[in-house]
């Protein structure tokens, strides 16, 4: 009878290398009953644009209808992007203004640009078939200026707290999985905000292949008897209590488990879809990269890979703090390669998924966000902290299209720091409040109930019901709206 | 918190641990033999002469890979720590910077000051090529302001988003202020760098710095509503333009006083170095007791501040094993981790570029890459997280790999792993191999009785071999060697 390595390490007796190493080791903790991705067979994947990524030269107005191109050009000189350099990159019309939009060329990834033609058409190719919102104008009240800050708020989903606390998809996480699961994966060195918590195991993965546990190789005879040290030495760390020991401790295990489990995943992946791998790294930066770590991760979960259930993934990608070199519409830009960067890794990942048996692509939904945007007039070759941005939402599961207003950005309708202003008011520029944007999410993709109360949309994205500034309700966000309709 | 309290053997060691890399047993006992109180302790450890740095290379391996031996071979391991910590604090990356000579002269910059004045050092940090490169100095023009140096400034260097109260401590409109201060700056970089290659002797940092058009005359105001300035806030242009006003900025904001009326800078400094040296979240009598032992508040300077942290009682209090609920013990950081085996160990990294061999034979450079901490090159401006931050699976298996290299080292010579110098092979009770093994890795006391019987166990197969002879190749390869292993890659052994 095989005995899991978790009953073993309690028994803190004899077993042989092949029980200890055998099947089984973590997939029998309690799921608790109620909805889950599981339960519809989807992924979600959150994608954060690391330092600030420019909205305004992201989603940029293209004709001057209701006078946005105007206002536009008054501020962005040198980094301007023309209507012409957009022509092959519209996307639709603002909601209220009628304004015709369009995202950075940088999305319609030339052929040329990456090795072989990967990814060419970028996030274009992938609006041009409806699996892209693009959702204007997200914000928070009292925004923050400073990156850790604004980031600690878009991950925690509390703008008004000070700092710290869980992460707003940890806190689902908690609530959904027993402490013995790995629902979650980022890929990076530690774990991410999204998915802080207490309750369960996130790993941090950079690489799949190198994902296995070091053992003294001259002496594998000594495996098993390591192995057994190994497991103990953290258990006691567990039980002592002491706050960095348990946390180090429960890492040691929950690693110790996932290496038995997932470095097999490489080589199942790039065996059955070799091309497909080839393609991200034919893109070749760090993103394209780590969305193929995702990709060998859906794959084996959704090949039956033994204790490989992960749901959840979080990875990001660096240098937008574009204070300076931000660069327009040229290829050779700071901001046009990050943007082609971000389309071509995304349309390699939506093609991948969708090849695969069953139809992935449907059942994969991915968030883009950044913990601000910059400051709408430019400084002398790029842009310093600002405050509202547009987020993406791709997916098979997405209606594609445009949601939320632009800001407005005429000049005297900025702050004194030039930035936009965050407004719940049901005027022409109302602000998106990025807690609608990921409770549309929780609600519709992750099929939670609204709430109130724990493990529901409103227990884990609460109002802004403490804030004293009663007399302006419309610079809070006091009511939600977890429909914003770009899922069904 | 008395300069007179005696030293205990368990307390040197950690005292050592925290101040440097870690000391065996022997080397404790050495120390307390020669330090008997805490206050000589203190001043021992302080009493080092800053030295600068020679990169001896111009690439990023080259200054990385040469910090690493300094801290390897450090007689005054403080520096290193120190510099370190200035390094995390006014975080700068090669990554942006891409000039390896300016990231080495600004560690040479924080070796000098690394126990000096930290008004000082804030105003050399100013006008520091590296940082001027990191946050957009050259490129913040009076009618096109660039915030980022003066949003950091205050955000990291000086003051902190909050206080002690949670108040804000600045407002926007003072971070647009200072920012117009620091317009019009730049340096020459070919005068700067010079004589990178034989000048490092001479006080270097004059040379190029800063050059261009100063901001234009006006007056700048700031702190108007926050700072403690009344509502007139302070203005910064009224000794002269120019370098007398960069200046001015940083002697106002060494007046701020938080929402308790108490000094900001120094409160904040405190606490970063209690954080660092001591543990997390240190109560705020502890701060304030420092604080005002060491007039840190008046004079800032340095020296007087470290003495007031290593001789307070709070410091003590992780000096036991991690144990309780209560207990704040810190998590060791990646270079920590690294420097402070192979020097227990007595191994070097093998050859030009440097790397440990055994196991997967990977360099130092890219095992401290794995753990989450590239000198030279921290992630952001916000340096690196800390403790928890410090551990996810990623990054312990990356430690449980350099533990296993170590070990696996069977080259010969001084990159290998030979225990034989570091215990008695004539030992065979297990109990005293473990007890051996653990005063060599500076964990004497750190390990529960559970733990010494799990590796009791492990040297005896649970008991089926209960005597080991360790002059027995096989035996001492399989078993000493992986009691080091295990030993290193046990949760107590990341903490101190």
């Amino acid at each position: 009878m095989a005995i899991s390595r978790r009953q073993f390490l309690k028994r803190g007796g004899l077993a042989t290398a092949g029980t200890l190493l055998g099947p089984g080791l973590f997939g029998h903790g309690l799921r608790r009953a109620h909805a889950a991705l599981e339960d519809n067979d989807r992924y979600f994947v959150v994608i954060f644009l690391d330092g600030g990524n420019d909205g305004l030269n992201t989603v940029i107005p293209a004709d001057d209808i209701a006078g946005l191109r105007t206002a536009y050009n008054a501020v962005r000189d040198n980094i301007n992007i023309t209507p012409a350099e957009l022509t092959n990159s519209l996307i639709g019309f603002d909601p209220i203004s009628g304004t015709q939009l369009g995202i950075h060329p940088g999305f319609n990834v030339p052929g040329g640009f990456f090795e072989n033609g990967a990814g060419a058409g970028g996030l274009k190719a992938l609006y041009d078939l409806g699996k892209v919102a693009v959702v204007q104008g997200c914000g928070y009240p009292e925004y923050s200026l400073s990156h850790e800050e604004a980031r600690v708020i878009w991950q925690t989903g509390v703008p008004l707290v000070a700092s710290g606390g869980t992460g707003w998809i940890g806190r689902h996480l908690a609530a959904q999985y027993a402490g013995n699961q790995i629902p979650a994966v980022n890929i990076d060195d530690s774990v991410v905000g999204e998915f802080r918590q207490t309750g369960t195991s996130v790993l941090a993965v950079r690489d799949l292949e190198r994902f296995d546990f070091p053992f003294d190789d001259d002496y594998s005879d000594d495996d098993a008897a390591k192995t057994a040290a190994f497991g103990l030495l953290n258990q006691s760390a567990v039980t002592g209590a002491q706050p960095a020991a348990l946390f180090i401790g429960n890492t040691g295990i929950a690693t110790y488990d996932a290496t038995a489990a997932y470095q097999s995943l490489s080589g199942l992946y790039d065996t059955d879809r070799g091309a497909y791998a080839q393609l991200y790294s034919d893109v070749g930066r760090s993103l394209a990269n780590d969305l193929r770590e995702v990709a060998r991760v859906i794959y084996g979960v959704e090949q039956g890979v033994p204790n490989v259930n992960a749901r959840f993934f979080q990875l990001s990608n660096g240098g937008y703090d574009t204070h300076s070199d931000q660069g327009g519409a040229q290829e050779n830009g700071q901001h046009f390669s990050l943007h082609a960067e971000l389309g071509a890794a995304l349309k390699v990942f939506y093609d991948d998924l969708a090849s695969m048996p069953g139809n992935v692509a449907n059942r994969v939904c991915v968030l883009v966000w950044s913990e601000f945007s910059r400051r709408i007039p430019q400084n002398e070759n790029g842009t310093d902290h600002g405050s509202q941005g547009p987020m993406f939402v791709i997916g098979g599961g997405v209606q594609g299209g445009v949601y939320g207003n632009h800001p407005n950005i005429e000049e005297s309708a900025l702050d004194d720091e030039g930035n936009t202003v965050y407004t719940q008011d049901a005027n022409d520029f109302r602000s998106t409040d990025f807690r609608d944007v990921y409770g549309t999410v929780l609600k519709h993709w992750v099929n939670l109930p609204v709430g109130p109360g724990p493990g529901t949309v409103q227990g884990i994205l609460p109002l802004d019901s403490t804030v004293e500034a009663v007399s302006d309700p419309a610079h809070y966000w006091r009511s939600a709206d977890f429909d914003l309709g770009f899922l069904p | 918190m008395a300069d007179g309290t005696a030293l205990t053997l368990a307390h040197a060691r950690h005292l050592l641990r925290r101040t440097g890399f870690g000391a065996s047993q022997a080397e404790a006992q050495e120390f307390l033999a020669d330090h008997p109180t805490r206050g000589d302790a203190a001043n021992a450890l302080l009493a080092f002469k800053p030295a600068g740095f020679k990169a001896g290379g111009r690439d990023f391996d080259a200054i990385h890979d040469k910090w690493i031996k300094y801290m390897l071979k450090a007689k005054a391991p403080l520096q290193e720590k120190l510099v370190l910590f200035w390094h995390d604090h006014f975080a700068t990356g090669i990554s942006k910077v891409f000039d390896a000579r300016m990231m080495a002269n600004q560690n040479k910059l924080f070796r000098l000051n690394c126990r000096g004045n930290f008004k000082a050092l804030v105003k050399a940090v100013n006008k520091d090529p590296a940082m001027m490169e990191y946050l957009d100095t050259p490129r913040n023009h009076a009618e096109i302001p660039n915030e980022n140096y003066a949003r950091e400034l205050l955000e990291l260097f000086t003051l902190g988003v909050k206080d002690s109260a949670g108040q804000d401590n600045y407002l926007q409109e003072d971070v647009a202020q200072i920012a117009r201060a620091f317009s019009g700056w730049t340096y020459d970089k070919a005068a700067y760098l010079r004589d990178y290659d034989h000048d490092f002797s001479d006080d270097w940092s004059d040379r190029g710095l800063p050059v261009g058009s100063p901001t234009p005359p006006g007056n700048k105001r700031v702190f108007v509503v926050k700072g403690g300035f009344g509502g007139g806030g302070r203005d910064f242009a009224v000794n002269g333009e120019g370098e007398a006003e960069i200046d001015a900025v940083i002697d106002i904001v060494f007046e701020h006083a938080d929402s308790q009326g108490e000094n900001t800078v120094a409160r904040r400094t405190a606490r970063r170095l209690i954080e660092y040296f001591a543990h997390p979240d240190p109560s705020l009598s502890f701060i304030d007791q420092v604080v005002s032992a060491s007039s840190f508040d008046v004079a800032f300077d340095l020296t007087p501040l470290l003495h007031a942290i290593f001789v307070h009682d709070d410091f003590y209090l992780t000096a036991g094993p991690p144990v309780g609920a209560a207990t704040r013990k810190s998590v060791r950081w990646p270079v920590d981790y690294v420097v402070g085996s192979l020097r227990l160990l007595k191994m070097k990294p093998k050859g030009k570029y440097q790397y440990i061999d055994g196991g997967s034979y990977n360099r130092v450079v890219d095992q401290l890459s794995n753990m989450g901490q590239l000198v030279f090159d921290p992630p952001s401006v916000f340096g690196w997280d800390w403790e928890t931050s410090w551990v996810s699976s990623a990054t312990m298996l990356a430690r449980y790999s350099f533990a296993r290299d170590l070990i696996a080292a069977r080259g010969g010579g001084s990159s290998s792993f030979r225990p034989e110098k570091l215990v008695d092979l004539g030992l065979t009770d297990p109990s005293a191999i473990v007890t051996a093994a653990t005063d060599t890795l500076g964990m004497t006391g750190d390990l529960t009785a559970g733990e010494a019987a799990t590796l009791v166990a492990y040297l005896t197969d649970n008991g089926a071999n209960p005597s080991l002879d360790l002059n027995d190749y096989d035996t001492r390869n399989r078993k000493l060697h992986g009691l080091f292993a295990l030993l290193m890659q046990m949760p107590a052994y990341q903490l101190q």
